[in-house]
């Protein structure tokens, strides 16, 4: 072999771990510093996330830092100058950090929830939230509403843990697996790594969506469905294992509600309540002793099915029947369901029956002794080799959390929870269902909120609203609109605050939000209304300030912008406070280092929180004598203890690091977190890896780690009384607080049930379908994903104009050709677009790239940029309220009526062609300009980190090398 | 040896994860820097060396999506290296990876043209061809820990679609899986013998369902009869 | 494929250059036709040179890299540009011994002087094919691959180049019945072998969509070319005249390249003055020129087979 010469000077470079934020997914980096500059990032492949691989957006860091739209000092908005016209002054941190302190002071003096503070794509709520419960305001949310919400809720009231970040497939043992509504995110890495292996395993993947791109190209049996008929598709499934009788019975009666006795009295209070001992026991029925016990104990032999008469006299079914009652009727049958769903009937008895026969005649039996909450000991562990994922094409419909709740219906029939080859929590889940946290109903003065802001209502008593009924918050959670609103409503904050509805506030802080772009519903009213003013001439929104690293569309609506450093410049923690990185036989937590200087006069937002809650003396920030309590965001991470012994980071605790997930505070974790490679990783012993529900050893250790508050079992709630409590309340009949409106009667009867229900998206029931035929939808590219990345000279080479996909056969019946422009119009207005058409689109269906269309001027792109000329934004076309009726139904949120999910899934649109001359996207606005500080953006980019070194081919070789096909073979 | 890649059609999701991290290496490596040309304007385009197509097989409802990334197939028959009238673009006879020598390079496109597979780019501010290397300048570097010798896209994939090493050596992995899942080549009547190799989308297993099909149908839950299971 | 500019001009003008210079040492050195002068013989000379040379520097003109040009001489084993390069430089010395004789000794040159004319022309000859072949070796381009490609540069070469060789010999006042219809024949045979071609070329054949991405039992349809805008790829190959277009073109080079050249030369052969010869040839080789955009832009590389064509 010819030598080679030294390509890399390895002695210039050094080597560091951190954690990748091109996206929420999380994964371990390995970064190969030179002088400063990047050389290589790579995945971590001792990182329990993506395992040494790394997506296109990770590979792409270097360009993030490379971005000339990061932003360089503080900035306010010029005196005399209008709000959103982004015409900025640099100013000093102190400043900066003295206006911003002294404002909030006043207020939190005065009316503290007159700050609302929301976050975007962050990934540190345990701060954010502590800030805010500290500061002593309920208005604080990150951005779950329009997000997931719905997911984690349908997911945390029924089993008590959920998909993505709180469970996971086992992917090593799953032979079936059925992927709902995921495009081509959520997670990233890790779906890819487990599709991988199920399919090197020789399992089936089934992927239900009405676009077959990401990972639906690699479907083995692609369903293609209509948008928002996932629930009445899962429950038709539902159905024919009724039909087949296959369910698994003993799971059934050990770990869920199935046995629990349910209230038939319609018409009367405590009517579907679960009939209770004296003590709150839920009662069952017993078959030896023919009488009805104590349910939550062991050794006894409940009734799965049957009608009974309880002491009192009432009538009672066990939930089984309920559900079995429901679930067989004929309106789930395949063949009933086929035209809303448009899945043939054969094929969802098929898919049901496949599912069936892998979990129960393809059973996995593990010999791992555990014991069991009770204390019993067990010799194995069964598992139901069928597993599933679902997100985004669920959540974002108006009846997401019910179809949520209505897939985990399958795995609970299919005893798939917890267990091998199913559907894995991941510590700190599960919870008990739901978890025991209350949202915060009071603010008061100076003092810091009773509990979170945000919190897991099981009654109409826990909502936050006044005694009227009228909401609390200013994004109106937890009230009537939608009582189990755990995210929040992000998407409803700028609207309300301007509507002063509920009430007016003084200041609006957005981390890391792109509030007047993408990330809000009816992006060019909300645009206007950030301008908004009051006859007085005074914002409506009075002071807007906005922390962010990149001029993004939302920066220049600010009245004074915090800059933020890049991921790869900062201190951070992606805490077990929060959404660990755990795995499901791990519990894992990882931390961010700057891996590079900042050139740029910026703060990471979290040292900035640190120093205004010191700044404003939390109590959890001050000592007892005034002084601040923490140096600096490292110190507050090392010395905050949520609870003895428990604080952000969970590994190498105590004063010797020996510690883990309990322990004091050790002064070199940051040191012994650097040294790991940047995350701690607790392994669970095999015993503690499954039924964790119902498992001792498990159980037990999350109550010394602090993820649960008690050992007791959890039990699976197939029966959500919650639920029925609010359906109650609509009735009027709860025994408590109760709706006044008729509006929102309507929505609790309708809408709140106690086993999943399928309705109708309900911006689908205030429009006219027939003007409005085509389903819209959102999705990410894999390589944009969650990375607000349009700014990224990389990733936009691959795409920087998004496109209305349209099934090619059903734009040919209508003369829509290929690359043309049409206007979509739906009930909030039009917008003008260009059409690709492509064969994997269910056929009454359209759907673009989410995000990839921008304002003119922002993130740094010129003003010719593809995605300001010909990108677009679906999101002019969502209202963040319902379509208007002229009934009281107007004013309430375009939400999934319990979550209060934003429903941007739910759009219905018409197409029509545009005009001869009609070219570009439509609308347009006004360019953002750039922010003091930016450089011009290049006109061409040369990265490198070093100069090269070549490989030289010899000249007598350039000479006498005759032809490869002598040469070779 | 004849070093090369395997791709794996049935599991490439097309997430474009090879084809940045190629960028990313490749860009700071031996034929760096790779330009790009108005990478914040309109129609930003530069150099790359591997790039994802994304296409559809059948017409709907029987469609399916197949993601195929493509990078240099380090040919047997590399008419690419025999065009070229500089001797810049050649075969290594050690291990078969086909280069550009970017100080003998005049630019012609010659190469570029010879090549079916679209793995050729000029970068122009340089003024010469640049390709795949096979991160040449990753696989036989001793500094780096032994699994880490690998193309930078192998070592990215989170699909694990991608698979590199000796074409020769009839035990290696990739030898194995083309022999295994009957590997395939593009445009092989062209005679150009490309090493890197496609592995098919795999065809599933029938799952049975009659083993859970009930012979009568429950049509009321009184046709369940309880059974005694301890709780 | 991009059809450029500086090939075009290249090929067409050299093309011609090759063709005079055959022409000359064909009538040169056989004698055929009436005697020529010195000033004659030197004038076709030069107008061979100048056209070759011309030619030569336009060539080039689509080098990105033009410090390394002096390299392309290095793989003259198995490239046929290098190849090219190498017989178009070899070229030089034979036609200046050749010239030099004609210099020295006035037409009626010695042995060395017509041995150095007939190697200088054999060796017009082989640039011309190398140059077809340069195209011809391709198997990525099938309307290029074929052997009618050096024959067609062979003879569009001698077919321009007798035309001028016609023009110039007619503004020496020497223009005879042989020399226009030696270029009439040429013109002609000229463009049977296009006709050929075009007709070639128009029965599709090679690989497809299917074979390109392996699939080939379905119908196969770009989704996505996993980038924004324009590549080196589809700049260098994506080319696409529209139809219109192309039968316009094809149009003109009968029309232009062979038709009115014929034509002019006819009436050159009926008496009329040297000015018409010159139109022959300015039309021959606008039309050559047509030839030349078309033979690239209707040459579909299979890469485009990529980028959604079903078939090249």
């Amino acid at each position: 072999m010819s030598a080679l010469p030294e390509f890399e000077n390895h002695g210039k470079q050094e080597i560091k771990y951190s954690t990748c934020y091109m996206c929420a997914c999380r994964c371990g980096i390995k970064v190969t510093v030179e002088d400063n500059k990047v050389r290589y990032i790579q995945g971590n492949r001792h990182h329990p996330i993506n395992k040494g691989v790394l997506c296109a957006k990770g590979n792409a860091g270097i360009m993030k830092q490379q971005s000339p739209a990061r932003l360089h000092q503080p900035m306010r908005r010029k005196p005399g100058t209008e709000r959103g016209a982004g015409e900025f002054e640099p100013i000093s941190w102190d400043e900066a950090l003295d206006t911003l302190s002294e404002r909030l002071q006043k207020i939190r003096e005065t009316d503290p929830r007159k700050l609302a503070f929301f976050t975007g794509r962050d990934q540190m709520q345990a701060l954010t939230g502590l800030w805010a419960t500290q500061f002593g305001t309920y208005n604080w949310a990150a951005h779950g509403g329009f997000c997931s919400v719905n997911m984690a809720a349908g997911g945390l009231y029924t089993t008590g843990f959920a998909f993505w970040e709180f469970g996971d497939p086992d992917w090593d043992r799953t032979k079936y697996h059925v992927l709902w509504g995921v495009a081509e995110d959520h997670a990233s890495n890790p779906i890819k790594i487990g599709l991988e292996k199920l399919k090197r395993n020789g399992g089936k993947f089934v992927a239900i969506n009405p676009v077959r791109t990401g990972y639906q190209a690699i479907a083995d049996e692609w369903v293609g469905l209509k948008p928002g008929t996932d629930g009445l598709f899962a429950l038709s499934m539902l159905h024919v294992l009724l039909k087949n009788s296959q369910f698994d019975w003993d799971f059934l009666v050990r770990y869920t509600n199935a046995t629990q006795l349910v209230v038939q009295t319609p018409g009367q209070q405590g009517d579907g309540l679960i009939l209770r001992d004296d003590n709150g026991n839920p009662l069952v029925w017993e078959l030896e002793k023919e009488d009805f016990v104590d349910g939550s104990q062991v050794d006894i032999k409940p009734a799965l099915f049957g009608e009974y008469t309880a002491p009192d006299g009432r009538p009672v079914k066990t939930v089984m029947t309920l559900l079995a009652e429901r679930y067989l009727s004929d309106e789930y049958s395949p063949e009933n369901t086929a035209e809303i769903t448009g899945v043939p009937a054969e094929q969802t008895e098929r898919l049901a029956l496949e599912m069936a026969h892998v979990a129960f005649k393809e059973s996995i039996e593990l010999d791992i002794e555990w014991t069991d909450s009770w204390g019993r000991k067990h010799d194995k562990v069964i598992g139901r080799p069928v597993s599933m994922h679902a997100m985004r094409g669920i959540s974002a419909h108006s009846n997401g959390f019910q179809t949520c709740r209505a897939i985990h219906f399958l795995q609970i029939m299919l005893g798939s929870v917890d267990c091998p080859g199913g559907h894995l929590s991941k510590p700190p889940y599960p919870k008990h269902v739901p978890p025991g946290i209350k949202p915060a109903k009071e603010c008061a003065p100076n003092t810091p909120l009773k509990s979170p802001p945000l919190g897991f209502p099981t009654a109409p008593e826990d909502l936050v609203i006044d005694g009227d009924g009228n909401p609390l918050r200013i994004d109106k959670a937890f009230s009537w609109d939608a009582p189990i609103s755990n995210h929040g409503l992000m998407h409803m904050v700028v609207t309300n605050a301007v509507n002063g509805d509920p009430y007016p506030i003084d200041t609006l802080i957005f981390f890391m939000a792109n509030m007047s772009w993408n990330s809000t519903m009816n992006t060019a009213e909300v645009m206007d209304m950030l301008r908004a003013k009051d006859d007085n001439g005074e914002y409506k929104i009075p002071y807007l300030v906005v922390s962010d690293a990149f001029n993004s569309e939302m920066v220049s609506f600010a009245d004074l912008v915090l800059p933020d450093t890049t991921y790869l410049e900062r201190y951070d923690t992606i805490s077990m406070l929060d959404r660990p990185i755990s795995e499901p036989a791990a519990a894992a937590d990882s931390i961010r280092h700057p891996i590079l200087e900042p050139d740029r006069d910026v703060r990471p937002w979290q040292e900035v929180m640190v120093e205004l809650a010191s700044r404003l003396k939390f109590p959890a920030f001050t000592r007892d004598d005034g002084s601040r309590k923490f140096e600096d965001y490292k110190d507050f991470i090392i010395n905050y203890e949520k609870e003895p012994g428990i604080g952000f980071l969970s590994g190498y605790r105590g004063k010797d690091g020996q510690s883990h997930l309990r322990g004091e505070p050790n002064p070199k974790q940051w040191e012994a977190y650097i040294e790991n490679q940047g995350f701690f990783m607790y392994h669970l012993a095999p015993n503690q890896q499954f039924y964790r529900y119902a498992n001792q050893d498990y159980l037990e250790l999350a109550k010394h780690a602090g993820w649960v508050g008690k050992t007791d079992p959890i039990t699976i709630e197939l029966y959500s009384e919650t639920q029925q409590r609010f359906k109650l309340a609509g009735q009027g009949l709860y025994d408590g607080p109760q709706p006044t409106k008729q509006e929102h009667k309507d929505r609790l009867t309708q809408f709140f049930d106690p086993l999943p229900i399928w309705h109708k998206p309900l911006e689908q029931t205030r429009i006219d379908e027939d003007e409005y035929p085509f389903y819209a939808i959102n999705q990410r590219p894999m390589f944009m994903y969650h990375s607000w990345d349009s700014q990224n000279a990389w990733l936009r080479q691959i795409c920087a104009q998004n496109y209305l996909y349209m099934n090619r056969q059903k734009a040919e019946s209508m003369g829509i050709e290929d690359l043309s422009w049409v206007w979509l119009e739906s009930h909030n207005g039009k917008i003008r677009v260009q059409v690709k058409l492509i064969e994997g689109c269910e056929p009454n269906t359209v759907w673009t790239w989410n995000a990839i269309g921008k304002q003119k001027g922002a993130w740094g792109l010129k003003d010719d940029a593809n995605e300001s000329q010909k990108g677009f934004l679906m999101n002019h076309l969502i209202s963040e309220l319902l379509p208007k009726k002229g009934d009281p139904v107007d004013s309430i949120t375009n939400s999934d009526p319990v979550t209060g999910q934003a429903a941007w899934y739910d759009l219905k649109v018409k197409i029509t062609p545009a005009g001869p001359e009609e070219e570009g996207s439509w609308p347009q606005f006004d360019k953002v300009t750039a922010t003091p500080g930016m450089s011009e953006s290049p006109d061409q980019l040369r990265y490198h980190a070093h100069k090269p070194v070549h490989l030289n081919r010899d000249i007598r070789d350039v000479l006498t090398r005759g032809s490869l096909d002598k040469d070779k073979n | 040896m004849r070093l090369g890649l395997v791709i794996d059609m049935d599991t490439c999701v097309g997430c474009h994860a090879c084809a940045v991290a190629c960028k990313q290496w490749n860009t700071s490596g031996t034929t760096g820097p790779l330009t790009d040309y108005q990478p914040y304007g309109e129609d930003p385009s530069g150099v790359w060396f591997n790039r994802i197509r994304h296409y559809e097989v059948g017409d709907y409802p029987n469609n399916k999506t197949v993601n195929i990334p493509m990078s240099c197939m380090h040919c047997d028959h590399a008419d690419c290296v025999t065009v070229c009238p500089t001797g810049a673009s050649y075969k290594r006879p050690e291990d078969g990876i086909v280069l550009v020598d970017q100080d003998k390079c005049m630019g012609c496109n010659y190469c570029a043209w010879a090549c079916p597979y679209g793995a050729r780019e000029l970068d122009r501010e340089d003024g010469v061809m640049k390709k795949c290397t096979l991160c040449v300048d990753r696989i036989y570097d001793d500094a780096l820990p032994p699994e880490e010798r690998q193309p930078a896209c192998v070592i990215t994939c989170p699909a694990h679609a991608r698979f590199f090493g000796d074409f020769d050596d009839e035990e290696s992995e990739v030898s194995r899986l083309v022999r295994e899942r009957g590997g395939v080549k593009q445009m092989p009547e062209l005679g150009y013998k490309p090493v890197n190799t496609y592995l098919p989308p795999r065809v599933t297993r029938p799952i049975p369902t009659d083993d859970v099909r009930a012979n009568t149908l429950v049509s009321s839950v009184k046709d369940w009869v309880n059974k005694m299971v301890a709780r | 494929m991009h059809p450029a500019l500086s090939v075009i001009l290249f090929t067409v003008t050299s093309g011609a250059g090759y063709g005079l210079f055959v022409l000359l040492v064909i009538f040169h050195l056989a004698g055929v036709g009436p005697a020529m002068s010195q000033g004659e013989v030197i004038a076709h000379g030069v107008g061979a040179l100048g056209l070759i040379t011309v030619g030569l520097l336009f060539s080039t003109g689509h080098l990105a890299n033009k410090k390394n040009a002096w390299r392309s001489f290095m793989r003259f084993k198995t490239s046929w540009l290098s190849r090219e390069a190498v017989f178009a430089v070899l070229f030089y010395p034979f036609a200046a011994i050749y010239g030099l004789s004609v210099l020295l000794q006035g037409p009626e040159i010695g042995l060395l002087g017509m041995i150095a004319a007939l190697i200088a022309a054999i060796l017009a000859v082989i640039v011309l094919f190398s140059t077809g072949m340069i195209y011809g070796c391709l198997k990525t381009i099938r309307q290029w691959n074929t052997a009618l490609t050096p024959a067609n540069y062979i003879m569009l070469g001698i077919a321009t180049g007798s035309a001028a060789y016609a023009a110039i010999a007619s503004a020496f006042g020497n223009a005879t019945a042989m020399h226009a219809g030696v270029a009439i024949v040429m013109l002609l045979i000229a463009a049977v072998l296009k006709g050929i071609y075009y007709f070639w070329i128009s029965k599709v054949t090679g690989p497809t969509i299917n074979t390109a991405t392996t699939f080939n039992r379905a119908t196969v349809r770009l989704l996505d070319t996993g980038h924004t805008a324009g590549t080196f790829l589809t700049d260098e190959f994506g080319y696409d005249p529209s139809k219109k277009t192309t039968s316009m073109m094809k149009a003109g080079v009968f029309l232009l390249g062979f038709i009115i050249p014929a034509l002019l030369l006819a009436a050159v052969l009926a008496g009329a003055t040297a000015v018409t010869a010159w139109l022959a040839v300015a039309s021959a080789l606008i039309g050559v020129g047509m030839e030349r955009w078309l033979f690239f832009a209707e040459a579909k590389h299979v890469v485009r087979l990529y980028h959604g064509d079903q078939h090249t």
